[in-house]
């Protein structure tokens, strides 16, 4: 995946490069807004990372430019606001996703990684299916070999975000965030036990499991 | 040259210019009057020597010149205000009260009017000049009469309502200026109270306040606001110094618990024995931690300098507590707590919603950590009597002791008996936050009571007021 990294702070732009190269993908640098943007333009990238607050041209002008310029490559903010506000403000602006600062590095590679799976899924998809896991988004049916597999609604939406995001981790909060819809860090394990009930429900009685956890990130849905 | 301050003064200024205004008011008006009486004056005299003329012109034409000498004679010598001169067609007098005429041109001038001046003697002797009028005509015989009256005393009643008018101008202009002057230093004096406050608060004197005099005026509002807008900044000032200081004690510990992990690690490694791995595991678990704290107390401080939660609507409250006992009933169950809700549909609540889940995710957190398996943990939501919105949740665990439950709610305290449990101690304080955020409270009060060998419990209420 091509990746763009706009940000200012060399350093943080540094370990977030040599990160994601590790992870096998192609990073591309630029350390303001207005590089960021004559990057954008210059290159075809999958996701861009852009960092909000920067010298010259901000993240936000800088999000606003391309998607008036019809550019719709998937966008993850990084900020050090994380107020509800701020997010709204980075999202409205184009962004596709926001991340708060500091983070866990596995927290942005599952964000980035979901992105890019975003621009895959242009026209309505109506079933899904992920290895042997076929979910049918009309009729809220899911199989497994054949074999329906009765969920609860809430269940049913982790499993579909899970499966639109089959092969990539995702972490707690972007559960919490995307399924719930809440922004906020519970401190008992809530989403850990959703999880568990929804793996109970797809793995038992079958010889392999589909749910992985991805130790210090969160589950891995593999085909 | 500069002005004193008074002179300077924007009320001051208002004064002037309104007194000028009245000023130029007044002249047009006393203009207006002077025109008036002294034109009527001079009218009236004019209307009477007319009468007086057309009178003797008849006495002539109806008896001759010799009617109107006997006439004039009578009438000089009595009380009437005239004066008289009766002329042969040469202007030779033939009678009268004046030996010649005033007019211009003398007796050929005739017909003609005039003014003119009579000189007479006062009562001591002195002679006096009075103004007069007059008008001249050509009998039907060829003599020439003149009649004319002085016209002193209409003149002097004239000077009088003028000089009163000038009188009443100056009088007002002076009590105009006066009363700017006492309204102008009295809305100096309020305006430099508030000044004060002003140069005090921005040379570091928080505590200042405006004085409110109680006369409800628009200067009592004024300082209302302004004193409101300072608690408002002190509050959140200290809102923001208690969260710096807050930060700065309780990160201490574990940012030198991390330091020490850290840097025993290091030393570890440098000497080839051990596993860094694990350290560093423990140390980011730690920073993670830490992070956390910080963001909570963020959290806190800002919601409690902005006074107010944000992006406020109606929403109905079961439905948000629907969604969370959705969210924790799993995690309940798993751990052996039988949980359970009664939620009152069809109520309204104005608030953030993001930040009342997160509240309420808060104290079922609290729930869940503190009460032992086999406990009950049951969220409400019900419309108070009051007509307050109530979100409750109470658990059967140890609860909290009467005298702590004020203290819980403070920032990072915890009590003895939940230190073994992970948490900063900043639950209940953003819970408390929000409450305030939405002009709402929280209320800490026993649980269900003794449950078997557990209880009392503790009841959480989270009160807003009504939408």
């Amino acid at each position: 995946m091509r990746i763009l990294i706009v940000e200012d702070d060399l350093e943080a732009a540094g370990v977030m490069d040599r990160g994601l190269t590790e992870a096998g993908h192609e990073c591309v640098r630029a350390a303001d807004g207005e590089e960021g943007l004559s990057a954008a333009h210059a290159g075809d990238f999958d996701v861009m990372i852009v960092d909000r607050m920067m010298p010259r041209m901000d993240g936000v002008s800088m999000v606003q430019t391309l998607r008036r310029e019809g550019d719709g490559t998937p966008v993850l903010f990084l900020s050090a606001l994380g107020e509800i506000n701020d997010r709204v403000e980075g999202l409205k602006a184009g962004g596709d996703d926001y991340l708060v600062k500091p983070y866990a590095f596995a927290e942005l590679i599952a964000r980035v990684e979901a992105l890019s799976r975003r621009r895959e899924t242009g026209s309505v998809q109506t079933l899904l299916r992920v290895g042997e896991l076929e979910m049918d988004l009309i009729g809220r049916t899911v199989h497994r070999q054949g074999k329906e597999i009765d969920l609860q609604p809430r269940e049913f939406q982790l499993l579909e975000f899970m499966m639109r995001h089959a092969g990539q981790s995702v972490t707690r909060t972007m559960l919490l965030e995307k399924v719930w819809e809440y922004h906020f860090d519970p401190q008992t394990n809530v989403i850990d036990v959703h999880v568990s009930r929804l793996r109970s429900k797809i793995d038992k009685g079958f010889d392999r499991p589909m749910l992985q956890t991805v130790r210090g990130a969160g589950y891995r849905l593999d085909p | 040259m500069r002005l004193p301050r008074l002179f300077r003064t924007t009320p001051f200024r208002l004064t002037l210019l309104f007194l000028a205004l009245f000023a130029a008011a007044a002249s047009a008006f006393l203009a207006y009057i002077y025109l008036a009486t002294a034109g009527e004056a001079t009218r009236r005299t004019d209307r009477n020597i007319t009468r007086e003329m057309r009178s003797l012109v008849a006495a002539y034409d109806r008896a001759g010149i010799d009617a109107v000498n006997q006439s004039l004679i009578e009438r000089a010598s009595s009380e009437r205000p005239f004066l008289y001169l009766l002329m042969k067609p040469d202007g030779t007098r033939i009678s009268g009260s004046i030996a010649e005429t005033p007019i211009e041109g003398g007796a050929s001038a005739a017909p003609a009017r005039a003014s003119f001046s009579v000189t007479d003697y006062d009562a001591q002797g002195r002679m006096v000049k009075h103004p007069a009028r007059g008008f001249q005509e050509r009998l039907s015989g060829g003599e020439v009469l003149f009649v004319g009256a002085d016209i002193s005393e209409d003149q002097a009643y004239v000077v009088k309502i003028v000089r009163a008018l000038w009188g009443a101008g100056a009088l007002v202009i002076l009590l105009g200026l006066a009363g700017g002057l006492l309204v102008s230093r009295n809305v100096s004096r309020s305006m430099g109270a508030l000044n004060d406050v002003v140069t005090a608060v921005r040379n570091g004197e928080f505590g200042a306040r405006a004085a409110v005099r109680g006369a409800r005026d628009e200067f009592d509002e004024l300082s209302e606001g302004i004193n409101e807008m300072l608690d408002r900044l002190e509050r959140s000032m200290a809102g923001h110094r208690h969260a710096g200081d807050a930060i700065a004690h309780d990160l201490r510990s574990p940012l030198t618990r991390l330091r020490a992990r850290l840097e025993t690690a290091y030393l570890d490694v440098e000497a080839g024995k051990g596993d860094a791995k694990e350290a560093l595991g423990q140390a980011l678990e730690d920073t993670d931690g830490v992070l956390k704290t910080f963001s909570a107390v963020l959290a806190i401080a800002r919601l409690q300098a902005a006074g107010r939660a944000p992006d406020q609507t109606v929403f109905d409250p079961a439905e948000l507590a629907g969604d969370l006992a959705e969210l924790y009933e799993p995690t309940c169950e798993d751990k052996g707590l039988e949980f359970g809700s009664e939620l009152t549909r069809d109520l309204q609540v104005r608030g953030n919603r993001e930040f009342l889940a997160q509240a309420l995710a808060n104290i079922l957190d609290n729930a869940v950590k503190y009460t032992p398996v086999g406990g009950a943990i049951m969220l409400r939501v019900r419309r108070r009597s009051s007509g307050e919105i109530e979100f409750s949740v109470t658990d059967t665990g140890p609860g909290v002791p009467d005298e702590d439950r004020a203290r819980v709610v403070e920032r990072f305290v915890r009590l003895e008996n939940s230190r073994s449990e992970p948490g900063s101690g900043l639950g209940l304080s953003l819970v408390a936050a929000v409450a305030e955020a939405h002009d709402g409270r929280l209320e800490l009060s026993e649980g269900p009571g003794k449950v078997g060998d557990m209880g009392p419990g503790l009841r959480v209420a989270l009160i807003l007021p009504r939408a």
